[in-house]
């Protein structure tokens, strides 16, 4: 496994690099100016892993709540707002020398072949691990892949038709209302009530003939 | 004298035992147990994305679907684009700018021209832009890129008077201050002054009043560091004249340089290129090609796996699974 995810990133990392690289080798603007610089190099390679990063976190994360999603969208707005800040005009008057690439975001992603590049580097990076996930299911389903798709298959079981709730005569009286009426007078002297069966053999015979003229209603 | 203390169902700590009275002031404590919210008892409605042969296989067709036309239609686009390239280092023996680059000296005063033919084998039309490329010049180098002083540029007077120290070596002169200080700036591509101790001050680099000084364009220009060893930037735009005639039409052109910025000795190269442009930018391949290849790639793919899910996917079915 070490070593899956060691390839997988040597991988990634040649094709963020690689393809922004021949993309702008000799890459000039529509309106023929530069597009080429370092400052705008870097902002689409930096965008591209942004994103490359985000799609890999969707792929992995087995259990999303709308704390996830908060989170992931979350990111990827904060990184968009960042990045025009920090290469906005106000942050360059105040602290020139920190924040040189000024005007970075506004040169550059307005070019097509900007995003064109950086659609194909997050596809390209994501393909094989798609590829692969999607191969290991088909041809060494685990157990939990096998239930989804029996469940996926059955269906899922219908809802219970819907009935509204009973209303329900209430079975419990007040003490009241009890000692109004009949109550449990005749059930309690019926012998009825409580039947010790053969007592158990934690006690020895005389025991039991005691605790037996003990209870009333107690028959052996 | 223990206090002892007890949890009855719901919870609540009651603390009895004569140690303890001054705790057990308020009768319950508080409850420890959470709020019986979804939140915090992680009830949360939840999703998980699955990747069944339903999902990924169309989506994989349709990903080299769309990638195919664009790719063809970027490679049209860049096929479309004319570009000649002209290099003038002068390598060759038979180059006519051979003799200019041997003879390279820094204190010459007299500068060594050369001129270069060339010939355009179609019309240009609509706006032409010329360029200026280097090769094996490394403007991304990290002490280069950082020989510079943004609030010099921006026109700050205190920095105009003390460089900042990114710039050293090239921040004093003779104990006056250099403006514009940095590496970069001394670099500057020229094709008609001297670099190193510039022969003309920044406030003369044009006759034009709103292309001097700071903001003079091929200064601009320059400062922008470039990301690779072998980049081109903008020098001039021929523009279009008018709709009936090509900005230039067929036929024999002369280059004529004025030899001044050496290269040799880096083992770098310089030329010139005249490029027309799409909205794609300039002649760039490499994007068409890519495209159609990785489309082409996720078609195929898509293929195979649909053939492996056919074959394999009822191993989904295995008779092991229990309820």
């Amino acid at each position: 496994a070490f070593v899956h995810i060691v390839m997988i990133s040597c991988y990634t990392s040649l094709v963020i690099f690689f393809i922004p690289w021949a993309a702008m080798h000799d890459a000039v603007r529509s309106d023929g100016k530069d597009v080429a610089d370092y400052q705008s190099f870097a902002l689409l390679t930096q965008t591209s892993l942004l994103i490359v990063v985000s799609a890999q976190m969707f792929l992995d994360t087995n259990y999303w709540t709308a704390i996830n999603q908060f989170f992931l969208w979350g990111s990827l707005a904060v990184y968009i707002s960042v990045t025009f800040t920090f290469l906005s005009n106000g942050l360059f008057f105040m602290f020139t020398s920190s924040f040189p690439f000024i005007g970075a975001a506004r040169n550059c992603l307005q070019q097509s072949n900007v995003w064109l590049t950086i659609f194909l580097t997050c596809l390209l990076s994501i393909l094989p691990t798609v590829a692969y996930r999607f191969l290991l299911i088909q041809l060494n389903p685990t157990i939990s892949d096998k239930v989804r798709y029996k469940a996926k298959e059955e269906g899922q079981p219908t809802p219970a038709p819907y009935r509204p709730p009973a209303r329900r005569v209430s079975t419990r009286r007040s003490s009241y209302a009890f000692s109004h009426s009949r109550g449990y007078g005749n059930l309690v002297t019926s012998r009825k009530f409580l039947r010790l069966r053969k007592p158990s053999s934690l006690f020895n015979r005389k025991e039991a003939a005691n605790l037996c003229k003990q209870l009333i209603f107690c028959r052996i | 004298m223990l206090a002892s203390s007890y949890k009855d169902e719901d919870g609540h700590i009651s603390v009895s035992g004569s140690g303890a009275a001054a705790a057990a002031g308020g009768g319950s404590l508080r409850n420890k147990k959470p709020e019986n919210t979804a939140f915090k008892q992680q009830r949360l409605p939840a999703w998980q994305p699955i990747l069944t042969a339903g999902t990924v296989l169309p989506a994989f067709f349709i990903i080299g679907l769309i990638f195919i036309p664009i790719g063809i239609g970027l490679y049209v686009t860049s096929n479309n684009i004319k570009e000649i390239e002209i290099d003038y280092t002068g390598v060759d023996m038979s180059s006519p700018c051979f003799n200019c680059s041997q003879n390279f000296s820094w204190n010459s005063t007299k500068s060594c021209t050369c001129s270069i033919p060339f010939q355009l084998d179609q019309p240009y039309e609509s706006n032409v832009f010329m360029y200026y490329g280097l090769s094996n010049f490394y403007q991304n180098h990290r002490r280069y890129v950082k020989s510079r002083d943004d609030s010099q540029l921006n026109g700050n007077e205190e920095s105009l008077r003390s460089p900042s120290k990114e710039c050293e070596p090239y921040a004093r002169h003779d104990n006056k201050p250099i403006a514009p200080c940095g590496a970069i700036a001394n670099s500057m591509f020229n094709g008609t002054t001297k670099p190193v101790n510039w022969r003309r001050p920044v406030y003369e680099l044009d006759s034009d009043p709103n292309n001097n000084g700071f903001i003079n364009e091929d200064f601009i220009v320059w400062m922008r560091t470039a990301a690779l060893p072998t980049f081109r930037k903008l020098y001039r735009i021929i523009q279009r004249r008018n709709n009936l005639l090509p900005t230039l039409p067929r036929g024999n052109y002369t280059l004529e340089v004025v030899y001044n910025y050496p290269v040799r000795s880096f083992e770098g190269r310089k030329r010139m290129i005249l490029s027309t442009i799409s909205w794609m930018g300039g002649k760039n391949p490499f994007l068409g090609i890519a495209y159609i290849t990785v489309g082409s790639i996720c078609f195929l793919l898509g293929i195979v796996l649909l053939i492996i899910h056919h074959k394999y996917g009822n191993r989904n079915n295995g008779a092991d699974v229990s309820h």
